[in-house]
């Protein structure tokens, strides 16, 4: 299973209709997909280790040296579905890259 | 019109015997329906809605119940009239959301928004339906303190304008924050930026008296790395059981259940806001589709409004969260005995900061005005934390009243619920002082008037304090001229501004 973390303020608004839309696309796209919303503020270094993608809205500073690859998902947010798609296809490009399917 | 009141409530009443669940569970429904939003989705939506209601009504009914012997105990020994439970920012939402005015209020919103569009008075398209709830509450507010819903309605437009006129001031401040090229259409109208202007002012202050603060800045990032879990809801809940507990003689096994039920009910209120989020979610895409698809929205290039946390990548914004959390602790100890008379407690603050502790509600508003100057954004906002307590409390009896009317607050159990951090205070004290002034209280008219004058000079200042700052973007090629962000600036005065300074350069 491909995993997938978003993250915004509070981890409910945001992060969850990132969430909701990359895995009803990618259920679409016929991938096994699964992404958590979490806030911004409790993501750590181990956490995001453990995920294959970082989803994030926007230039993140954790101050440590994300190694996870990171895909601006902000696009997702716009509701228009022409903007969001080539977020869809970055992800779907690293996870042919990385051979996470 | 006796006529048309029997109507209506021949109609709604019935629904609204029904409790406030399945009614907003219908309404939301019915309103989703209207914006051709499929059956299934906006029923799904509906559902959501009605379930997020009832569980945040089980979780203040958890908090307070725990908390409600200890905090009597805890005024008792410590003589601080702390008692209005802080419950964040999940069940004033889900409360707001369980009232079908909000509904109203989002439809004059959505209308305002597209007029303001048309008229070519903002570029920004607010698809961030969900925080619609902020202004609706300063709406509702109102109308509890004795406004009709005609003037409060005019209150929730005048906001709501400025609103969005700040989202277009804002933008070329969100480019440069998050490095982003001028075509990121990415911007806000969020609520908490709404304390941008008074941030702004002290912000001068600090320039003319305490200029040597920005030497002392740090490195934002590495002091949230260091905090790590340690300043998560679920821990702030334990401390804060702990200290409550102890100020108020509970036993251990006492003090280990107010703090473990306070870190639950943390996370859970958080975990039931994004199902109350999940329940919106159709009809913002509803409302969204139209307005994307409206012909006269057709051949504009817009930028899009989202919720506030797409520039919390920036670490400043955590960081100044974190250090503010305890000096907003130790101002709310020492506010709570201040009198002030129009509060339900009598006293300026009557919140034990706990579900609010993390001041979201003003720090992303003290990143953009300092750009991310920490010093500055933690003494601003230790300033301006105790006008959020006041507004708190002020809205206390009304929160409490209202949770009590969608049955999400417990019976038998006294006390008030609010929070310490909501967004916009400042609108909730014009809240209440247009609702007192509609009453006809000469004095309260007066201070209404006082009120809106001083509220619409300081946004008026606050805006050409932007325009001159987007001005500065605009001479680094980083801002596109426009009246909504850099004012009457031309092309002509850009150019010559530019070769000016080309020519002081060489020299």
């Amino acid at each position: 299973m491909i995993k997938v973390l978003a993250a915004c303020g509070a981890g409910v608004n945001s992060s969850h209709q990132i969430k909701d839309a990359i895995e009803s696309e990618f259920k679409n796209r016929g991938y096994n997909l699964h992404c958590d919303a979490v806030m911004i503020k409790d993501v750590n270094e181990e956490m995001l280790s453990q995920y294959d993608i970082f989803a994030q809205i926007a230039k993140t500073d954790f101050g440590f040296e994300v190694k996870t690859p990171i895909v601006d998902a902000g696009p997702i947010l716009y509701r228009m579905p022409a903007m969001a798609k080539p977020v869809y296809d970055k992800i779907e490009a690293i996870i042919k890259e990385k051979g996470l399917n | 019109m006796d006529a048309v009141i029997g109507f209506a409530n021949a109609v709604f009443q019935p629904l609204i015997d029904l409790g406030a669940a399945p009614m907003m569970t219908i309404v939301l429904t019915v309103i989703a329906l209207l914006f051709k939003v499929k059956f299934t989705k906006a029923l799904e939506g509906g559902l959501k809605l009605g379930i997020a209601i009832t569980g945040i009504g089980a979780i203040i009914n958890i908090l307070t119940t725990a908390f409600s012997s200890a905090m009597t105990t805890f005024v008792e020994s410590t003589g601080l009239q702390l008692t209005v439970t802080d419950v964040g920012w999940a069940p004033l939402a889900t409360i707001t959301w369980g009232s079908p005015y909000t509904l109203y209020f989002l439809m004059v919103l959505v209308i305002v928004n597209i007029v303001m569009i048309v008229l070519a008075k903002t570029n920004t398209i607010d698809v961030d339906i969900f925080d619609v709830w902020h202004l609706a509450f300063v709406g509702l507010a109102c109308i509890y303190f004795g406004a009709n819903i005609v003037v409060a309605t005019l209150l929730v437009v005048f906001v709501g304008v400025m609103k969005i006129m700040n989202s277009d001031l804002m933008k070329p401040t969100f480019n440069d924050l998050l490095g982003a090229p001028e075509e990121n259409p990415m911007t806000t109208t969020h609520m908490n930026y709404m304390m941008n202007p008074l941030a702004m002012l002290l912000n001068k202050i600090i320039d003319k008296v305490l200029p040597f603060l920005d030497k002392y800045d740090f490195d934002a990032a590495k002091l949230n790395n260091m905090i790590g879990f340690w300043g998560s809801k679920f821990a702030i809940g334990i401390y804060l059981g702990v200290f409550v507990g102890l100020l108020s003689h509970q036993t251990p096994q006492q003090i280990c259940t107010l703090a473990f039920t306070a870190a639950t009910c943390l996370e859970l209120f958080s975990m039931i806001g994004s199902w109350f989020i999940a329940a919106v979610e159709p009809l913002s895409q509803g409302i969204s589709d139209f307005a994307n698809n409206s012909k006269w929205l057709q051949g504009r290039t817009l930028n899009v409004g989202l919720d506030w946390p797409f520039i919390a990548g920036r670490a400043e914004i955590w960081a100044a969260a974190n250090i503010l959390a305890p000096v907003m602790l130790g101002e709310a100890l020492l506010l709570a005995n201040v009198p002030f008379p129009f509060s339900p407690t009598g006293t300026w603050n009557g919140l034990l900061p706990l579900g609010g502790i993390i001041a979201m509600g003003l720090t992303p508003a003290l990143l953009v005005v300092t750009r991310g100057r920490v010093i500055r954004m933690v003494v601003i906002g230790a300033v301006l934390l105790p006008v959020f307590l006041g507004a708190g409390t002020l809205v206390a009896d009304f929160v409490t009243f209202t949770a009590k009317t969608v049955g999400a607050f417990p019976d038998g159990v006294t006390g008030l619920i609010s929070q310490t951090t909501m967004e916009g205070p400042v609108e909730k004290f014009l809240a209440f002082f247009v609702g007192k002034a509609t009453t006809g209280d000469v004095a309260m008219i007066i201070a209404t008037v006082v009120a809106i004058v001083v509220y619409v000079a300081l946004f008026a200042w606050y805006r050409k304090q932007m325009i001159a700052r987007n001005i500065e973007y605009a001479k680094q090629d980083k801002c596109t001229l426009s009246p909504l962000t850099t004012g009457k600036f031309t092309e002509e005065d850009l150019k010559a501004a530019k070769e000016a300074e080309s020519a002081k350069a060489n020299a």
